[in-house]
């Protein structure tokens, strides 16, 4: 035990010191704080300023339309009505769209059998948000209108045509429910899935190299005339599990403080108003170190089979495969955070480290769910071990070449 | 009582044998090396009295018990190639494997500093080891196969890398452990080296042994047919019936007499043609006993 706690802190001090852990425990925060700023304000900008015309037959249905856009606070629109327009009224409003004088031609017109149908024009394909915003507009200042135009007053009218908001809330275990907002849980799975997939995978890859590199550098002839392989293997994940940790201990120290700035309070509102649990806190850094620890050991394994990093290169799908398989699962996930899919993703040991923050984001994951999740995990992290352990046995001594199947079969059998 | 002792140890790796059943013994205060051509096996033997690896049969004993990981506390190991962290600065390595040996980080830290005095490189004790010389690097392995005071030191090429100053330093360290009673194994492939600090040897190849024993009583056993002139004159004494080969190095050469050569006759024309300054009969040099023990028969 003297030997793993020795060689876990001779590995957790080299990598604390290093350039890399220093770089990427400063770059990381800062490259999400911008990426939310960046998305923040596009997401902002796309939803605001835009100069709209409308076109229409009728001109009290016309009105109506601009008030209801014009009612849209968060669409910040400005309309100008030309009503009734000709078919040179909808022409010279196309030119206008076509040397950007305005952002788009909302044209309205009623046939003869009554039905009133609407084209809107513009240089781009029109944005999401705005285009649900317009319609939303057309249709209650269409309804608005025919509601008037039967004689019903306009007060009246605007108090049966009042929309009601839908408030989205969650129940937890404890029965207590919280507020979601917009697409808050898109950017909260997002945030889960990259803050727990990329220390797994960057430190599973560093311990790897590090293999390697005492491997070709010699260093195991001398380390195993004083350490079993075994404690070897076991110092270096600890000592490499730990520097993951401090560094996201260090991020949610710096995540705690930023969210009391002016800053935060500007970046997290709307879409971005994230809040994260207690459970969620708790299990982040227990799937941190379970799918360190199972993917390290996968590598481990593969690394010692290694002659260069190069040869490291073919074992990499291993890695890919399960993170782009979680986050090809986002959708289903986000779309039916219970469905078949995701319970498997959330239970499966290669993907449910990079799943089960994510989806417990979305929904309250049964309890038994959770237990069989870890359990797995641990098992599969015991069997790993079991197979890694004994090709790290062998392939830390053996130089030269890089080993091929048979070989590693062999080496399986040798300890 | 023997340090070390391999009885009868056989290593095979799928079908190649390395080591075939090998037997050694190193007393302590004894210089012991281990001859052998390239892939002989001397790797492999040194491993498996490290415990990196297990003989498939054969016993090896330290300090006169059966192999166990405890007694490797009391060894000392520098392998052929250096194995040290490069990225680490020099006194925390030293530190690092004083510890690993059972050493408090202090003492270790005490012990480094004064084996760095003592090899003449306290300078380098802050710097990171990528930042040393080849030579530099070998004196720092060499601390720090020593730093927990072993009592059986086992060394691949300790020489490698060292300038012919550092090499003398290394040498005397040696000496002095060996005076210090403690048991060291060396393997090189400098013969000279080997004349001049071993006690015994064991020369193997194709992974069995095959010269073991005290260096003086082997040596011994070898007929005087080689002589060793300096002179100045003409070498032409060199073509002499009584010359089986001769190596002439200017001024110094280094002949082999042919069987039932007659030496006293070799003088006399020697002394005929050149001024004689040194005229020596001497045992075969023990790299030619090298290589006419192994020589053609090796798989290297």
């Amino acid at each position: 035990m003297r030997n793993i706690i020795l060689i876990a802190k001779r590995e957790y001090l080299e990598q604390i010191h290093g350039r890399a852990f220093k770089y990427s425990t400063v770059l990381v925060p800062l490259l999400i704080v911008a990426l939310l700023g960046w998305s923040s304000m596009t997401n902002r900008k796309a939803v605001s300023g835009k100069h709209l015309a409308i076109a229409a037959d009728n001109a009290d249905m016309a009105e109506q339309v601009r008030r209801q856009m014009l009612d849209d606070k968060d669409a910040h629109f400005t309309v100008d009505v030309t009503a009734p327009a000709s078919e040179q009224d909808r022409d010279a409003l196309r030119q206008k769209v076509q040397s950007k004088a305005i952002d788009g031609l909302l044209a309205i017109s009623t046939s003869s059998s009554g039905e009133t149908m609407a084209t809107y024009t513009s240089l781009s394909s029109g944005g999401f948000t705005d285009t649900r915003s317009m319609e939303n507009a057309l249709n209650r200042g269409v309804a608005n209108e025919r509601l008037v135009a039967k004689g019903i007053n306009q007060a009246e009218a605007d108090a049966t045509l009042k929309l009601v908001p839908v408030e989205t809330l969650q129940l937890g275990k404890d029965g207590k429910t919280g507020k979601t907002k917009g697409a808050s849980p898109f950017y909260k799975v997002v945030m889960m899935m990259l803050l727990l997939s990329m220390p797994i995978m960057l430190y599973g890859l560093d311990m790897a190299r590090a293999i390697i590199e005492e491997k070709t550098s010699r260093i195991f002839e001398v380390m195993l005339s004083v350490a079993r392989p075994d404690d070897l293997l076991a110092g270096k994940l600890i000592g490499v599990g730990a520097v993951g940790l401090t560094q996201i201990a260090i991020w949610v120290v710096a995540a705690t403080l930023f969210m009391g700035s002016a800053l935060a309070a500007s970046l997290l509102t709307g879409n971005f108003d994230l809040h994260f649990s207690w459970m969620e806190g708790l299990l982040f850094p227990v799937y941190f170190i379970l799918g360190f620890a199972l993917f390290s050991a996968i590598f481990s394994g593969f690394a010692a089979t290694c002659e260069t990093s190069q040869d490291l290169q073919k074992f990499m799908p291993v890695a890919i495969i399960p993170l782009y398989l979680s986050m090809g699962l986002l959708p289903v996930l986000l779309n039916d955070p219970n469905s078949a899919w995701s319970v498997a993703a959330t239970l499966c040991p290669l993907t449910s480290p990079y799943v089960m923050l994510p989806r417990m984001g979305l929904e309250t994951v049964p309890l038994w769910q959770l237990a069989v999740s870890i359990g797995l995990l641990i098992l599969s992290i015991w069997a790993t071990l079991w197979f890694s352990s004994r090709l790290y046995r062998v392939g830390i001594l053996m130089y030269g070449k890089r080993a091929t199947l048979p070989e590693i079969v062999r080496w399986l059998r040798y300890s | 009582m023997p340090v070390v002792e391999l009885a009868g140890v056989t290593k095979a790796y799928e079908n190649k044998v390395a080591v075939s059943n090998l037997s050694l013994s190193i007393e302590a205060g004894q210089i012991f090396g281990l001859l052998g051509p390239n892939g002989a096996g001397k790797t492999s033997s040194i491993r498996m009295m490290m415990g990196i690896t297990m003989p498939d049969s054969g016993q090896v004993s330290l300090f006169d018990k059966p192999f166990e990981r405890p007694s490797l506390e009391r060894v000392g190991y520098l392998p052929e190639e250096r194995g040290l962290y490069k990225k680490m600065k020099v006194l925390d390595q030293l530190v690092f494997f004083g510890c690993l040996h059972g050493l408090s980080a202090e003492e270790a830290g005490h012990r480094a500093v004064a084996w760095a005095k003592r090899m003449e490189i306290a300078d380098a004790l802050q710097k990171k080891t990528e930042e040393l010389s080849k030579g530099m690097q070998q004196k720092i392995q060499f601390i720090a196969t020593l730093l927990h005071t072993p009592g059986l030191i086992v060394m691949d090429e300790p020489f490698a890398g060292l300038d012919p100053v550092n090499a003398v330093l290394v040498e005397r360290t040696l000496l002095e452990l060996k005076d210090q009673g403690r048991a060291i194994l060396f393997s090189t492939h400098r013969m000279e080296q080997v004349e001049k600090l071993c006690d015994s040897i064991c020369l193997i190849n194709n992974g069995e042994a095959v010269l073991a024993g005290n260096l003086r009583q082997i040596k011994a056993g070898y007929e005087r047919n080689h002589v060793i002139v300096e002179f100045e004159g003409s070498s032409s004494f060199l073509l002499s019936e009584e010359i089986a080969e001769a190596k002439n190095f200017s001024g110094h050469a280094e002949i082999k007499l042919k069987p039932h050569g007659n030496a006293q006759k070799l003088l006399r024309e020697a002394a005929a043609m050149a001024t004689i300054y040194r005229f020596e009969l001497v045992e075969p040099s023990l790299e030619e006993i090298f290589i006419e023990t192994v020589g053609g028969k090796t798989n290297a």
